[in-house]
């Protein structure tokens, strides 16, 4: 029962953080045609600039934890302007680019830091008991935060005007043009999004596991496979996805061992994808 | 006639000037351990050379229009089957070096098929995601591959101390494989493989078996990629899985991009830059890294077609110059 339990609210916590991750990661895809491979490297910064912040300077967590994403919110529009813009939809180009910012990040975070694993303090500390069984509070109140902040962007990019404005540009970079929308702007506001959903999740993660400087490939690994998987250009399917692959990365490591449940995933989605390469609500074809 | 006679010299003295530069490149190389006295130098040379036998391949599957992200498993598996074969079944190097090549041959065989369908994007992404699983399988076999703490005690190739015989040993060998590479790219096959890159549907409507010659070429390459890892594995005589997985992959992709990826020197000269510069900047310790990131800032924005594309960038900006020059007297 109580092993259940657990398993539930880690399901619902993977799900909910690597959807986070990989919604920044595919409106920027959808968006600009770039795939952000410094966005793992992005989410592992958060994590410890949040940890500078609340535990070397001793700030209130929350405060950190909200800081940590307006900085890296303005670093994304950094990235926007002067190493996305120049290179478009030039997709050699831009890997060069995420590669050298990978590097930067790891490298400054190595320097700063040092390797060695930290940990942020819990945002809530405590334990919730319910009857028999019992859940620390720190990981229901992350998944209720990634819920939330979940249904806010859904309901931002389909109900309001700079949302609808960004689908319109996702759809069609010049008939968006013509209709008076400045591509430029939406795709830095896309990018500062991203960059900022992926801060939330990084301080979230950091307060659950660990902080490591190497953090960011899995996180990238995942938010790649949501957004393959459900299909470039749909949100249901990152959420379809999301669910899917956070509730096996959550049960399968507790009967196989964690290496052989990866190797299985991966073969899995290798298999589905080369009967259906656009995923499962992919509106291109392959 | 007479015109076309000109320019088939021209071409011809152009082609033996190229083949004079390459030899006298070889030959500096070979001389190169007369003089440099160091171990630690020539240890940083057999690296490059090893790392351009993977660059140099991952470029020919490129030239039909592939991007496999893939490249650094492939590698891994030539060498954890060259090192696991010799260390725990006492084989000798000198068989399971070329075994583990052939594995790899296999194994991009046996994937190249089903792949051959994805084209783009979606071929980039399967491929990321076969060569992360991949490292992931080494994990499972933990038991042989001992990929958590990295396997030791590989034996030697060669039965010496001195890293000069490996020196000359893994030139010849980047040698071999670097003629074979051009060959490929530089005969029928090779401009089968651009007419499959350029436009799929036009080189099936000619009678070119796509699929045929996409596997074909995926082929030689992990061919000779396997070949690199199991070099790599029995001069080393360690493993860790971080030298394969995607970092690695992308740091091949970086090598092949940042030298220039529509040229044959073009991974050459990258490989040759990443990996000997950051080496002689040694004394900043942790802040090399930031060495390798300025280079790929400056040339991904100075320089569209990478550092082979340099010269034509350098004569453009001279004869713009000159122009500018002759203009403002005029006016």
């Amino acid at each position: 029962m109580q092993l259940t339990l657990i398993t539930v609210v880690n399901a619902l916590i993977l799900s909910s953080m690597y959807i986070l991750v990989a919604l920044g990661f595919a409106l920027l895809f959808s968006i600009m045609g770039i795939l952000n491979f410094a966005h793992g490297a992005i989410y592992m910064v958060s994590g410890y600039i949040c940890y500078q912040l609340a535990v070397e300077w001793g700030l209130n967590q929350w405060i950190s934890l909200l800081l940590s994403v307006i900085i890296i919110g303005g670093f994304g529009l950094f990235l926007e302007k002067y190493c996305f813009r120049p290179f478009f939809g030039n997709l050699k180009r831009t890997i060069i680019v995420c590669i050298a910012i990978i590097i930067i990040l790891e490298t400054t975070v190595n320097v700063t830091v040092g390797t060695l694993v930290r940990s942020l303090p819990a945002f809530v500390p405590g334990i919730l008991m319910a009857g028999f069984v019992s859940v620390s509070a720190e990981k229901l109140v992350t998944f209720i935060i990634g819920g939330s902040l979940l249904a806010a962007m859904v309901s931002f990019i389909k109900k309001t005007k700079l949302g609808q404005q960004m689908q319109a540009v996702s759809q069609n970079t010049e008939g968006a043009a013509l209709q008076g929308i400045s591509a430029h702007r939406i795709s830095a506001l896309a990018c500062a999004l991203a960059c900022g959903l992926a801060a939330v999740a990084g301080c979230l993660m950091g307060a659950i596991f660990n902080l490591s400087p190497f953090m960011g490939g899995h996180m990238l690994l995942k938010a790649l496979e949501l957004v393959i998987l459900g299909g470039i250009g749909s949100i249901g399917g990152i959420f379809f996805a999301g669910v899917l692959i956070g509730t096996l990365d959550a049960t399968l490591p507790l009967f196989i061992g964690g290496a052989a449940s990866e190797a299985i995933g991966l073969g899995v989605i290798i298999i589905f994808l080369l009967f259906r390469p656009q995923g499962f609500f992919g509106r291109e074809a392959g | 006639m007479d015109l076309f006679e000109k320019q088939l010299s021209q071409k011809g003295r152009k082609y033996l000037t190229k083949l004079c530069v390459y030899a006298g490149v070889i030959a500096i190389l070979s001389l190169l351990p007369l003089m440099i006295k160091s171990p630690y130098l020539i240890h940083i040379f057999i690296l490059t050379f090893i790392t351009i036998i993977a660059t140099v391949s991952l470029r020919a599957i490129t030239i039909s229009g592939q991007f496999p992200l893939a490249h650094g498993a492939f590698m891994g598996i030539g060498g954890y089957v060259a090192a696991i074969l010799s260390r725990w079944f006492g084989w000798s190097p000198w068989f399971s070096i070329p075994l583990g090549a052939f594995t790899a041959m296999g194994i991009g065989i046996l994937i190249g098929y089903p792949f051959a369908r994805l084209r783009a994007m979606y071929y980039d992404m399967v491929s990321l995601f076969f060569g992360i699983g991949v490292i992931q399988v080494f994990f499972v076999f933990q038991r042989w591959t001992n990929a958590y703490h990295g396997l030791t005690g590989i034996p030697p190739l060669l039965p010496v101390t001195s890293k000069v015989p490996y020196y000359y040993l893994f030139l010849g060998l980047t040698v071999l494989c670097l003629l074979a590479l051009c060959r490929l790219e530089f005969c029928r096959i090779g401009v089968t493989l651009r007419a499959i890159e350029q436009s799929h549907l036009v080189a099936s409507s000619v009678g070119i078996n796509e699929a045929k010659y996409r596997v074909l070429v995926l082929a030689v390459g992990c061919f000779f990629v396997g070949l690199s890892g199991g070099a790599y594995a029995h001069y080393t005589r360690t493993l860790s899985y971080t030298s394969f997985d995607l970092l690695a992959t992308l740091w091949l992709f970086m090598y092949v991009l940042i030298g220039g990826i529509g040229s044959f020197n073009g991974p050459i000269i990258g490989t040759a830059l990443l990996v000997i510069v950051p080496e002689l900047l040694r004394g900043m310790k942790q802040f090399v890294p930031y060495i390798s990131a300025a280079i790929l800032l400056v040339v991904v924005f100075v320089m569209p077609d990478g550092i082979v594309g340099l010269p034509q960038l350098m004569k453009a900006g001279f004869l713009r110059w000159r122009k500018r020059g002759r203009n403002g007297q005029a006016s």
